[in-house]
């Protein structure tokens, strides 16, 4: 059986949100700048109007409290650009995750997505299983000290698009469901490891070691993957520091088994009561993203990434997040261009993805989204990434309208560029679906 | 003569005057103390959203509040419960330290107060905060008001005007029984001047040793039509160690 490994021709189909899902979350209340002129007198009746409203029955949290499931339904159409023809999208996924106390202190995490394409894409099996996380955790009763053992999701970054200081990202994604990159990190596969925390107020030390457990990734549809997490040792030091209410960070050091250490840096800080800035930042020696795709016994450089963006939020409850992005490991303008074929830049480009790398030296990002669009349950999310070096770009845009236990989604993936170009040579030009998810 | 009647009369009246006019800080923060329980505590919290009088939305939260030490900030950690959707996701206010966090994305998210506006947590403000610590009070007097449940009650009347430039709100008004200091109304502020929400304490029912309001009733002040009600129960006395409140504690958060 063949795994349906990520490509840039995958289409965009769950649509989680990760960012901007605090949105979602919360109820709009603030509203429509049209009744600023209410009258006085208006508004003390209506003020005494709501003191006849009761408040809906009560309902125990430990009816639903540490699980939750969903199964999700998508069809779309992908324009393409090597054939005449439109090929067709329909996936369905059920998603679950599950964390219980198994005794005081101890809790168990699991956490799994199934998918199933029809039609399949080529080369890959048509239902395939993530296995995202399954650990357990343990905490005294103090609080301070965390110890937790398993395949654990380890996300760092505070990042939009890209994200250096991630350092488990790569291999981690079975499958591509969505072009929307907080999403992607929802469905990633997380890395065994043993994790150990300690927390103090205002900062906290961690170090997770992870151990080589298999050698290559696997190509059925319902293993486990550890090859695709856990090909080599590695560990990473993690030091998070509260300078104040308004800026915090994270320093890392992390080294995998036969080469030097790299060092990250990442800092948020809140800039005013609309803004917030984020960066991260690393430097260290590995081969470069040419070398990792098309040489044997690749050579090491050593070369830095970076991030830096900001966010700002208007009173109209738009967000509007600007971000430059720096690989110094990815090819230059005259190295994409050097690579000639388009099979060539496709299996770079693949392999940039698999690393969750960005395969530009330059990129820029903006990304918008919209709570309470136009409906006051309807959020908007959209982005356009650029690739600075050739100029071509990404455009996705969500539509997602929310009612008690169901939503409704469109999605609109737009790949524009010369065909020379990162986004100009992937296979779909147009991508446009419709989704349903089912929460329980 | 005259003058030994006054210094006698206010010998006398002097102490009785005292007791019988507590300062305006002193109401303030015998206010945020029925308000919030002085000890770590969770509380489950049923946000009900209504338009125009009709029922809109329904969701659960759990929180979980302390004060931090040494600076008297009133810190939460909150759980969403309900909707399904949103099961897990967690908030933190520390102050201006917001943070929004993805159990199944990983992904810490720091807010910006008004990315907090957007949605219910500011509400949080309303109900819990303490408001004594970030807020110069003015006595204004005393008013007979309407309360949450159409009562007519005597108000002291204070007139809060922000101390630091970090808060939500710039200036409040509230209204606090002048026979036990409970909070009764509030009316909060932008620092244009602009009414952004108005809130009646209602429900006062005993929880943690105290006589508490159970139901806050939240007013849109652009639009009152669009009303919250928090309904506030299941309180509990926790042990909640300060090292939760920040953001590397959310992924290791178990809930009990």
């Amino acid at each position: 059986m063949n795994i349906q490994k990520p490509n840039h021709s995958a289409s965009p189909v769950t649509a989680s949100e990760a960012r901007q899902s605090f949105t979602r979350t919360t109820r709009c209340w603030a509203l429509a700048l049209a009744f600023a002129s209410a009258l006085p007198a208006l508004a003390a009746d209506a003020e005494l109007d709501a003191l006849n409203l009761e408040s809906a029955p009560e309902v125990k949290p430990e009816a639903t409290r540490g699980t939750k499931l969903f199964v999700e339904g998508a069809l779309g159409s992908a324009s393409q650009r090597y054939a005449p023809d439109s090929r067709n999208i329909g996936r369905a996924s059920v998603d679950f995750s599950y964390s219980g106390r198994l005794a005081p202190g101890l809790r168990a995490v699991l956490s799994d997505r199934l998918d199933y394409f029809d039609p399949d894409l080529a080369g890959a099996d048509d239902t395939v299983n993530s296995l995202r996380e399954a650990y357990l955790s343990w905490q005294p009763e103090a609080g301070n000290t965390v110890l937790e053992l398993g395949r654990i999701n380890l996300r760092y970054g505070p990042a939009y698009g890209y994200n250096p200081t991630d350092f488990f990202k790569d291999g981690s994604l079975r499958v591509l469901t969505t072009a929307d990159p907080f999403a992607l990190r929802e469905n990633r596969l997380g890395t065994a490891m043993l994790r150990g925390q300690y927390l103090w107020n205002g900062g906290a030390l961690s170090l997770a070691l992870s151990p080589k457990l298999e050698d290559n990734p696997s190509t059925d549809g319902w293993s486990l993957d550890l090859g695709a997490t856990n090909n080599r040792d590695r560990y990473l030091l993690a030091l998070s520091s509260q300078f104040s209410p308004r800026v915090s960070s994270q320093a890392f050091v992390y080294q995998e088994e036969g080469r030097s250490a790299t060092l990250g840096l990442n800092m948020t800080a809140l800039l005013s009561d609309a803004a917030t800035a984020h960066m991260e930042f690393t430097r260290g020696s590995e081969p470069s993203l040419f070398s990792r795709t098309f040489e044997a016994n690749p050579e090491e450089i050593t070369r830095n990434r970076f991030v830096g963006g900001a966010t700002y939020t208007t009173l109209g409850k738009l967000s509007l997040t600007a971000e430059y992005q720096y690989n110094g490991f990815a090819l230059d303008e005259n190295g994409w261009n050097s690579l000639g074929s388009v099979p060539a830049q496709l299996a770079y480009l693949d392999k940039a993805l698999n690393l969750q790398e960005l395969a530009s030296r330059h990129a820029f990002l903006i990304y918008a989204s919209q709570q309470s669009f136009i409906l006051k349950d309807l959020n908007l999310t959209a982005y356009l990434q650029t690739n600075l070096d050739d100029n071509s770009r990404l455009a996705w845009l969500e539509l997602r309208h929310h009612w008690p236990s169901f939503d409704l989604t469109f999605q609109w993936q737009q790949n524009i560029g010369n065909a020379s170009s990162e986004f100009g040579v992937l296979p779909d030009r147009r991508v446009l679906q419709v989704l349903g998810s089912y929460y329980f | 003569m005259k003058l030994i009647f006054s210094l006698l009369f206010s010998l006398l009246l002097g102490p009785c005057t005292a007791w019988a006019a507590p300062s305006a800080d002193e109401i303030l923060a015998a206010s945020d103390a029925i308000r919030n329980p002085g000890k770590p505590f969770s509380v489950t919290v049923t946000l009900t959203e209504f338009q125009a009088g009709k029922q809109v939305d329904n969701s659960t939260l759990t929180s979980y509040s302390r004060t931090q030490q040494p600076s008297g900030q009133f810190a939460s950690l909150i759980r969403f419960e309900l909707p399904a959707r949103d099961t897990g996701k967690l908030m933190l206010k520390n102050g201006n330290d917001l943070w929004f966090y993805d159990p199944v994305a990983k992904a810490s998210v720091r807010l910006s107060p008004q990315q907090r506006l957007l949605g219910q947590a500011s509400n949080g403000d309303v109900a819990t905060v303490n408001l004594a610590k970030d807020y110069k009070p003015t006595l204004s007097g005393q008013e007979e008001i309407q309360d949450g449940e159409r009562q007519k009650r005597t108000a002291h009347k204070l007139t809060l005007a922000a101390v630091s430039p970090d808060v939500t709100y710039a200036n409040i008004e509230m209204w606090v029984n002048v026979e036990n200091n409970r909070p009764i109304k509030a009316r909060f502020f932008s620092e244009s001047g602009r009414l952004l929400k108005t809130a009646y304490y209602r429900r006062y029912q005993p929880q943690l040793g105290a006589e508490r309001p159970t139901e806050t009733v939240i007013i849109d002040g652009i639009n009152p039509q669009s009303v919250t009600i928090m309904r506030f129960s299941d309180y509990m006395a926790r042990t909640i160690p300060d090292t939760w409140m920040q953001r590397d504690f959310l992924p290791r958060f178990q809930p009990d």
